[in-house]
Order: structure tokens, then sequence, then C-alpha cells
């Protein structure tokens, strides 16, 4: 009995110290050289922050649905580090009509989908037609323009347009460019179960809630290129168990680490964090005219911001983006007052000569609200969460409006009730973000066009209309980046959106593994990783 | 006996039936449209429309339900919003979630009943207080935390287990076992520290009683009386602790599942209500319902055969 108490005392203090062991253990960690050659093998682990949706692309709708597409499903074109559109499937970039009703595209040759049958122009038509027909699509919207398709020849593929859409080159390098295997869809299985496209990997299983495994094709045109044997994607939602499971070897590659955590993961010399400063961006949407719903007919909602312009201003001026940054975000993210961002081409022509103010200018701001002629302005800033670093965004903004006269009330509101109320219009002020696009007008034009799909402000104005609608039509980019200066200067002066910063997302991959690519669009491109030899 | 067994299972029924409606209900009262939690970034009207076509949300509330309910019965849950048929993912979450549970339990029984024996029989001593205030700390650690802690020292640090995962007994028995070791002793140590103090107090009480008195007056060796007569009798009362505590670990186990990435039942339960994943939370919802009615009825038979007076009474207030 007396030997039992003593292993029970010892177990016993073990546990109690076992909080103060933990705690003092270092966060030393082993040096791993990474070498220049890549191995042939190997099953790669990424961690995803979220769950795909389903993997089909007509009706995929998320994020991180796009990164496991990234490595099964190639698209007819693709960007590249500069975030350029290129040829992927289609053999050059499409060439268009004079009235630019005609897109005509070539097609690579000797193609196979991962089922072994050939890419042709009749398993683009099959697939566009399916974008636009099937119920459900989420595509269909993307390319409305598009009338029919031709497949004159094999490698040929003719879109005829109803109406001019600069934009389509763009949508054909996301999942609307995504080319379906006509046997698979022939097959009468769910395509979402069972996908399967052209790709360095081809879709092996899906565990719902844990992973998605996928596996090196033997069809791919590119395969010497190819060096794992397999990718797992991983869905791991809380960020520290990724975080820890990077350490711990889990998974090689982390998606989006939180911000917490980009220090610690920045002393692993095991581990390399790259970094990103995404096409997206975080604002505030001032309801200006939102007073029926969503794209019911617009007019003034009343209030403090929505009657004076200038009180916009002094509300725009009194932010100091760079503070936020530092005290929100621990300077992680990019300060900027644009919805285009600077890892963007279309960035510098577009924002030439327009003045951004990274820190706020508290006198100019008071000017500003007594010229408005409103005696103490109120307004309630409604957030798109109710996580810490939100609260904290919405607490900053507030003590910084206060110090300039404006009263700010913060309501922190889940996500989707937000969204909600932000169609219905019930909102001053909405603190969101939005994931980017590749083309300007994914950033501007369904925001604050009296048409636009998500313009929560219920924003109106006829010649920011003209201009979004001109540069919609306009096929060179010196027109479009013209037209969207022109835009970019109503959106700056009028305000129905506050631009706050642009996110940039930090990755983790061990040192082990190279030739992991993450560009501006923010996917993890693991596709031609591999493992150092 | 027939009799007995045809009303209970008939209350059952109408049980499982009330249920579902209340989570068809409960489910579409949680606040927000879930076409636009389905719908990501795409409001675009016409997407929406579609998705609630897709979902039948577009739909009277009675016919989303009928139709729901007759699929139901017929044992399909429908598909989520990846296209994975619903019924298939809770089939292959639940025994996870179980053999989670289980383990907990085994490491909570094994560390709590050792150490509410040792208190009790070195009452008010060293190895007393210490066993006390360790489950003290135990009850107060949040698992989240102590998760976290030992995921650091144990696979981050030490490399010995895995962080994260998890790997079916029949593809692979020992990782299976490495990957469940961390979040059992998680779970586990809440339990075992509410164990240590029920055992504990049994164990006092019995080691006072005149039985044990008597024990001791025969002769019989200490370990003997310990082992043999007062821990019995006291087992009785931490065999109900331990009934009560399994059903508190499955759910629970939400937590922990999180932190460790485990697919289990909890986190699938947790990712459909923050997915807005209105069918898949049904079924969900509905499984876990369906299993608490079961369960009940198959403890009412149970009891029933052990005492055939509940049986006798139950007819008689008929």
């Amino acid at each position: 009995m007396r030997g039992s108490f003593k292993r029970f005392a010892f177990l016993a203090l073990g546990l109690v110290l076992v909080g103060a062991l933990t705690a003092a253990v270092a966060a030393a960690r082993g040096t791993k050289s990474s070498a220049s050659q890549i191995r042939n093998g190997g099953t790669l682990a990424i961690g995803l922050a979220e769950e795909p949706d389903a993997l089909d692309p007509t009706i995929a709708r998320t994020f991180v649905g796009r990164i496991v597409f990234q490595a099964m499903c190639e698209k007819l074109y693709d960007l590249d580090s500069h975030l350029n559109i290129v040829p992927q499937l289609a053999a050059a970039l499409p060439q268009v009509s004079k009235d630019k009703l005609t897109y005509t595209i070539k097609l690579r040759k000797g193609i196979k989908f991962n089922d072994g049958t050939a890419l042709n122009a009749a398993a683009v038509k099959t697939t566009i037609e399916r974008y636009l027909t099937f119920k459900g699509s989420v595509r269909a919207s993307e390319i409305s323009p598009i009338k029919s398709v031709d497949a004159p020849n094999a490698t040929t593929a003719v879109l005829h347009l109803s109406a001019p859409y600069s934009p389509l080159t763009a949508q054909l390098a996301d999942r609307a460019g995504m080319i379906l295997s006509p046997k698979a869809l022939a097959s009468g299985g769910s395509f979402a179960q069972n996908p399967v496209c052209v790709g360095p990997f081809s879709f092996k299983d899906r565990v719902a809630g844990d992973h998605i495994t996928l596996v090196k094709s033997p069809f791919y045109y590119n395969k010497s290129k190819v060096h794992l044997a397999s990718i797992v994607y991983r869905i791991m939602t809380d960020p520290s168990s990724r975080t820890q499971a990077l350490r711990a070897g889990d998974i090689q590659v982390e998606d989006r680490i939180q911000s917490t955590d980009v220090p610690t993961l920045q002393k692993d010399k095991s581990v390399t964090v790259s970094k990103a400063v995404t096409i997206g961006y975080q604002g505030l949407t001032l309801n200006l005219g939102n007073k029926n719903g969503l794209l019911k007919p617009y007019s003034t909602v009343g209030t403090d911001l929505a009657r004076s312009q200038f009180l916009r201003t002094a509300f725009d001026v009194a932010l100091d983006r760079t503070t936020i940054n530092k005290v929100v975000f621990g300077g992680l993210n990019q300060p900027d007052c644009f919805p285009i961002a600077p890892v963007s081409p279309w960035y510098k022509p577009s924002t030439k000569g327009l003045q951004c103010n990274l820190h706020s200018n508290v006198e100019l701001a008071k000017k500003l609200v007594k010229a408005s002629g409103v005696s103490s302005p109120s307004v309630n800033l409604m957030l798109g969460g109710t996580d810490p670093v939100t609260a904290r965004l919405g607490q900053v903004i507030q003590s910084m409006e206060a110090a300039v006269g404006i009263k700010v009330s913060v309501t922190p509101t889940q996500f989707t009730t937000a969204l909600n109320r932000a169609d219905a219009g019930t909102f001053d002020a909405f603190a969101i973000g939005w994931s980017g696009r590749v083309d300007p007008d994914g950033n501007i034009y369904g925001f604050v066009s009296t048409k636009g799909t998500l313009n929560d402000s219920g924003f109106t104005n006829a010649k920011l209309d003209y201009i979004l609608n001109g540069a919609r039509k306009s096929l060179t980019t010196k027109s479009r980046n013209t037209l969207y200066r022109a835009a970019m200067q109503i959106i700056h002066t009028q305000r129905p959106l506050i631009y706050l910063y642009h996110p940039v997302n930090y990755y983790g991959i061990t040192k082990k593994v190279t030739g992991v690519q993450i560009f501006g669009d923010g996917l993890i491109r693991a596709q031609f990783a591999g493992y150092a030899s | 006996m027939g009799g007995f067994l045809l009303r209970k299972a008939g209350a059952a029924l109408v049980v499982v039936f009330l249920s579902s409606i209340v989570v068809f209900i409960g489910v579409r009262a949680l606040p927000g449209d879930p076409a636009l939690a389905l719908g990501a970034e795409n409001r675009d009207p016409a997407v929406l429309a579609a998705i609630r076509h897709a979902y039948g949300l577009d739909q009277p509330l009675p016919v989303q339900y009928v139709k729901w309910a007759s699929r139901a019965l017929r044992g399909d849950l429908g598909l989520d919003a990846r296209q994975l048929p619903v019924g298939h993912t809770i089939i292959t979450r639940i025994p996870i979630t179980l053999e989670l549970a289980l383990l907990a339990v085994l490491i909570g029984v094994v560390i709590g009943i050792f150490a509410g024996v040792i208190a009790a029989v070195r009452r008010g001593k060293l190895s007393d207080h210490t066993a006390t205030t360790s489950a003290l700390v135990g009850l107060s650690v949040p698992h989240f935390w102590l998760g976290l802690m030992m995921i650091i020292v144990f696979a981050v640090d030490l490399h010995w287990l895995p962080a994260s995962g998890y790997v079916s007994f029949h593809e692979h028995p020992l990782k299976n076992l490495e990957h469940l070791l961390m979040p059992a002793l998680v779970l586990g140590t809440g339990l075992s520290a509410v164990l240590m103090r029920q055992t504990r107090s049994a164990m006092l009480n019995s080691l006072t009683a005149d039985y044990v008195r008597t024990a001791r007056a025969k002769g019989l060796s200490e370990r003997s009386v310990i082992a043999k007569h007062a821990l019995r009798n006291s087992l009785i009362t931490v065999t109900t602790v331990v009934g009560l505590q399994l059903g508190a670990l499955i759910s629970g186990a939400v937590i922990t599942e999180q932190i460790f990435v485990i697919p289990g039942f909890g986190r699938l339960t947790l990712e459909a209500v923050n997915e807005r994943d209105y069918t898949l939370l049904q079924g969900v919802v509905l499984v876990a319902a369906t299993g608490y009615v079961v369960v009940n009825l198959l403890v009412d038979v149970v009891y029933s055969l052990l005492n055939p007076r509940i049986r006798v009474s139950g007819s008689t207030t008929q």
C-alpha cells in the first residue's frame, strides 16, 4: 500500500506540475536544411483553414475549394506570379473579334483528362453549357454574357457573347475556366463526389470534415514536373491546432496562420513563413441609399453619414490606417485606401494621382464635422463577426472617431446575420471585407454600381455606372485603366465605401518541402512542390 | 411483457416524431439566411435563389418538413453543402467519438478510482491532500488549454505523439491509439477528478460501516477489506456517476475534437452550425435525439427485465 501511495504521490505531483512544465518548455527547434534538389514521391499534407464545399466547379463557392481545385482542375487560363493572365489549357490568350462579341480560344494539343479521355473543344462546350444551365450553378452569373459556344474543330472553342464583357478572360482564369470531363459528367453520378478534370493530381477520396486526398495523375501532360505522390488536404479549422500540427510535423503546409502565431513560427527554424499581400480588401460600407433592401430602388436613408458628404470625409480622415494595422493586427496587414491591391498590375495606373492618407488628420476632420452642419453626429458600426480581433477593430475606430466628435456605437454581429442586415439595409456602417478578384471589375462593379449585387451601400451614381459599364465593354488595358481611375475618383469623393487595408496572408511551410508557391490570389500552389532530397 | 414493450416503443416513436419537429424548427430558428451562408461571397439574387431552390428552402415549411421526414424514414438524410450523403457522414463519425469517449472513461476510471481509494484510506494525510488538490486542478483546467499544452509538450517538443488527426483502428491499431491518447487524457482528466471525489466520499462511508468493521474483526487483511468489501460497495455510486458522465463526455468531446482535429460527431455538429448547413445539422440532431430515445427505451426494457414490478406498475397506471 505504501508503495502505491508513493507512486500515486509522484503521479499527482506530476499532474499538478504539468502546467508549469509545459509553460517552461522553450521554443527552440532543430534546424532542417533545405536542399535545392527535389526527390520524387512522398505525401504533402496541407492544413486548410476551412472545409471546401462541393468539389464541383459548377456549384463551388468557397475560397479553400479553389486551393484544392488548383491541383486537380486546370483552367483555360491561369495567373502568373505577377497576377497576369496566362494560358493554361488554352494555347494562347483568346482572339477577340472587332465587335468584342466573339472569343476564339485555341486549345493545347495532346491533353488528357484524369480519366484518360481527351480534352477537346467539345469538352469545353459541354462544360461551359453546363455552367450556364445547371440548376444551382454559381458560375452562370459570372459568364452570363456568353450566349452560345461552338466547337468548329477539336482544338478551337468559340464563345459568342450577347454583349461585350472584358472581365471574361479573368473569369476563365478561375472556376468558370475549369474544364470537366464529359465522360465523368455523363456517368450520371455526382460530379462533386468524384470530380474528374485535367490536372497534375486526380481525386482519390474525401472524408467529410477530415481530409481530401489527391494522387499523382498518370495522364497529366507535364507529369515530369510533378514530384509528389499525393497531396492530402486536412481540414483544421482551429488556427492554434493548425500551427501546432505544422510544428509537430503532422502537416507540411499551413494555410493562413493566425496573426498571433506568426512571430512564433517566424522564430521556428524548421519552418518558412511566406506572406502574400492579397488582392482582397477590408473596409467600411456606409449605407447611403439602401433604405428598402438590396437592389430595390435606392433613396437616401437620411442618417448623418448619408446626408453629409463632409461628414463621410471627416469619418475617413479621422481614421489612422497605420495605427489600426499596428494596434489591431500587429502591423501584419497592408493599409491602403483603394479596392485594388498594390500587388495587382492594375493598381498603379488606376490610382495614379489619387491621395491616400494612411495617417489621420484630426484637425481637418474636426473642421469637416463642423462644415457638415451635423451637431453631435452619431454612427452605428456593425461588425461582421464576434471574434476578439473584429471587436478590437471596432473599438479602435470608435476611439478615433470620438477624437473628432463623431460618436460611434459598435454592434458585433454574427457574420450571416450581418449579411442579412446589410442586404436589408438596416445598418449605418458595416465593417466587411472582400477576398478580391484579379480583374478590377470584380472588386468595384458589384459594390458601387446601381445594379451591383453587392451594393449594400445603396449607392447610385449615373456617371459611375456609365464609366463602369464602359470599362466592361472596353478591351484595351490602357482605356480600362483610364476608366477605373475615373471611377476611383468618384468613389474616393463620395465614399460609399471606405477602404482600410489589404489583408496579408501568412503561410507556414516546412523547410523539408520546396516548390510551394503563393501568389496574390492567396491560393496555395503545391502541385509542383516536393521534398528536398 | 409484449404489451409493455409495445407501449414503450409507441411512446418512443411519438418522442422521435416530436423531436424531429423540434429539430426542424430549431434549425430554422438559427439567425441568418442559410442561402447567404452557403453562398459565401456570392450574393447574386439569382445564385441565392438557386441555392434556396436546390435545398428546398423556397418551399413552405410544412412541405419542407414532410419531404425531409419522408426521406429520413427511408434512411436518406439528404446531401449536405459538400454534396456528400449526410447519413454516411454521420455513420462514419459516431464510432470515432464513441471510441474517444470510452478511452477517456477508461483513463478516468483507472486514475479516479485509484486516487479516490488512496485518498480515503489515507484521509487527512499528504496523499489525501495531494489527491484532493489534483482533483480540483483537474476540474478547473479548461480542456482547450490542457489540450494545447499537451500538444506543445508531447507532439511539438518531444515528438512522441501526433498533434492532430485520426487513424481508424482497423487501418492501424497502434497509430489509432497514438492519435487518441492525448485527447482521451484531456477528456479523462476531468472525469478522473469527478470520480476521485465520488470514490473518496463513498469509500469514507464504507470504511466506517459495520460490515467493514466485521470484516476486520474476522481477521481479513487490510488490502482484502478495502478491495473486496469497502470498494465493491462504493462502486455502485461510482458506476452511476460513470454512466451519467459518459453522456457528458460525448457532448463535451466537441472542444477536444476541435483542438486535436479529430473528425468526430461533436466536430461535425459544430461545423454544421457554423456553416448553416441545414441538411447536415438536421441529420446530426435527429440522429442524436433518436439515439437518446433508443437508449432510454433500452434502459426501460432492461429495468423491466430486472424488476418485473416496473412493467406491472406501468400496466396498472395505463
